[in-house]
């Protein structure tokens, strides 16, 4: 029985982001997910990062089975932020995410240098929100990951829609410390991109609530059967988490 | 009767000829689909091909018995001779709308090519589709301003938006009144807010079908029916306001209502909606 993770949630309390865990988990069971990573929501990957990665913590506490706690750091906090990111990940935080057009820097910048660098010692996946803006596209996030490579970075969406013409060129590229999650990728896109790289570099990811998990699984696993494919479907990112994935 | 608002023709559908048009609806006739507004694809990227795709989606759709709805596209930098391809295309072929791919076409929405070919298109009272959603030249924003300066023309958003810029299309249907935005890429949560906040007379539906190989009809179709849109606009968005903005024929009422989509199975369904 394939072990089905969702890579990306966020548990948010406003906007098109409302969710909580119990409605999150009512989703997972329709769909047949077993675990999630849950994120903070918008305005805490802005502006409020601590208090939104406590909240998440909080609110996963009960489920710690389900779900996986993210959590945030803006890199414009400077020292802060690296003390951010080392508080949220002793108090659970998995995964470090960081959303450039949200948070107002562009990838390549040496601004979020320090805080890359922390989550390298950390042994903390990033997951970047990459998409058709200037702040984070898949082209930048590879020079980063050759900047940084101690550090296990998460392509998000694969720079969904439009840097897709990109993507080819970005699979040949992209470092070692690269993976590459599909939430917002179209499914007969994420098919494509099955085609141009090595199945252990591909991560299965919803983005609810801004997507419907079971609808999104259903229509992707016609291209990409979750039987034939454990490793998209949740062996991967399990491995990052666990630091076990190379 | 649901109209889909954002196709493109893909030559390699055709089974007999390179104008047969039989494979490609039967596509759409698998999800319910009647008409089709249908755009060049290869002409977009190299305005080399666009005279000749040009006449072959004129070709193609002549050849649908009226289902396909056949729109042309120019590159705007041609100056004079754009006006006249497109001139061209609206008379002698009878294309029904003119399509711009601003940042594939390397073109501004605010430059003064674009000026000149609202006015022919306002002139022959046809729309103009934009692709949208993506910066440096394809901001709803950009294209708004475009539509304020030529109240007279009918001017699409082929994707609302897309991703990251669905409250700006919002904003921006709400700046220009002429401005329509076409349901075609935003992910669920964006389609339930641009159901819920724009105008419901300007909202269009589009799959994207032919842009690549696959069938994109059936996703996008199932995911206007999880966003909630009520009965009432989903007449409106499928069968109505295409009508209005392509002058398609009134629909004669009859006792099916294909427009009603299948509900979402309990499987699928949304604990917010």
């Amino acid at each position: 029985m394939v072990q089905i993770v969702d890579a990306y949630c966020t548990l948010g309390t406003e906007r098109e982001t409302a969710l909580n865990p119990a409605d999150l988990l009512r989703l997972m069971d329709q769909a047949g997910i077993d675990r999630a990573i849950v994120a903070p929501e918008d305005r805490e990957i802005a502006v409020e990062n601590a208090s939104g990665n406590r909240r998440v913590v909080g609110l996963v506490s009960e489920c710690e089975n389900r779900l996986i706690p993210a959590c945030t750091a803006n890199p414009w906090y400077g020292r802060q932020a690296c003390e951010e990111l080392r508080r949220a990940v002793a108090d659970g935080g998995r995964l470090l995410v960081l959303a450039p057009a949200l948070q107002g820097f562009l990838l390549t910048d040496e601004l979020a240098d320090p805080l890359l660098e922390e989550a390298g010692r950390l042994r903390v996946p990033v997951y970047v929100h990459t998409g058709p803006h200037s702040s984070a596209s898949p082209t930048q996030l590879v020079l980063m990951a050759e900047r940084h490579p101690a550090v296990r970075f998460i392509l998000g969406h694969c720079g969904s829609t439009d840097y897709h013409h990109d993507m080819p060129a970005v699979f040949r590229a992209a470092p070692k410390n690269v993976w590459f999650e599909l939430s917002l990728v179209r499914p007969w896109a994420a098919a494509g991109y099955a085609g141009l790289t090595d199945p252990s570099r591909l991560i299965f990811g919803s983005a609810a609530p801004r997507n419907h998990p079971a609808y999104e699984l259903r229509h992707l696993s016609q291209y990409l059967p979750v039987a034939d494919n454990p490793l998209i479907y949740g062996e991967n990112i399990i491995r990052l988490l666990e630091g076990t994935a190379s | 009767m649901i109209v889909d608002c954002h196709t493109h023709w893909n030559a390699s559908y055709s089974t007999a000829g390179c104008h047969d048009p039989v494979a490609w609806l039967e596509v759409l006739d698998r999800h319910g689909v009647m008409h089709a507004v249908v755009l060049p694809m290869e002409g977009l990227a190299d305005d080399r091909l666009i005279r000749q795709e040009n006449d072959d989606v004129a070709a193609a759709c002549s050849a649908s018995s009226g289902r396909m709805i056949s729109f042309c596209t120019v590159n705007p930098h041609w100056g004079k001779q754009a006006d006249e391809e497109l001139i061209r295309c609206l008379e002698v072929s009878k294309h029904r709308g003119l399509k711009i791919h601003p940042w594939l076409q390397g073109v501004s929405p605010n430059g003064r090519d674009m000026d000149r070919l609202c006015e022919i298109a306002a002139e022959h009272d046809i729309p103009v589709l934009f692709h949208d959603g993506t910066p440096c030249s394809s901001l709803p924003s950009q294209i708004a301003l475009l539509a304020r300066r030529h109240p007279r023309a009918k001017i699409i958003l082929g994707h609302c938006g897309l991703y990251e810029h669905w409250r700006e299309a919002i904003a921006a249907m709400d700046y220009a009144e002429n401005l329509w935005g076409c349901l075609c890429g935003p992910h669920l949560a964006a389609l339930r807010e641009l159901l819920r906040r724009c105008d419901p007379e300007r909202l269009l539906w589009g799959s994207d079908f032919g842009y690549g190989q696959a069938d994109p009809v059936g996703y996008r179709l199932g995911l206007l029916d999880l966003a909630g849109a009520g009965e009432r606009d989903r007449y409106r968005i499928l069968v109505d306001n295409p009508r209005r903005v392509l002058g398609l024929p009134p629909v004669v009422a009859t006792e099916r209502k294909p427009w009603i989509l299948r509900r979402p199975s309990p499987a699928v369904s949304h604990p917010s909606s």
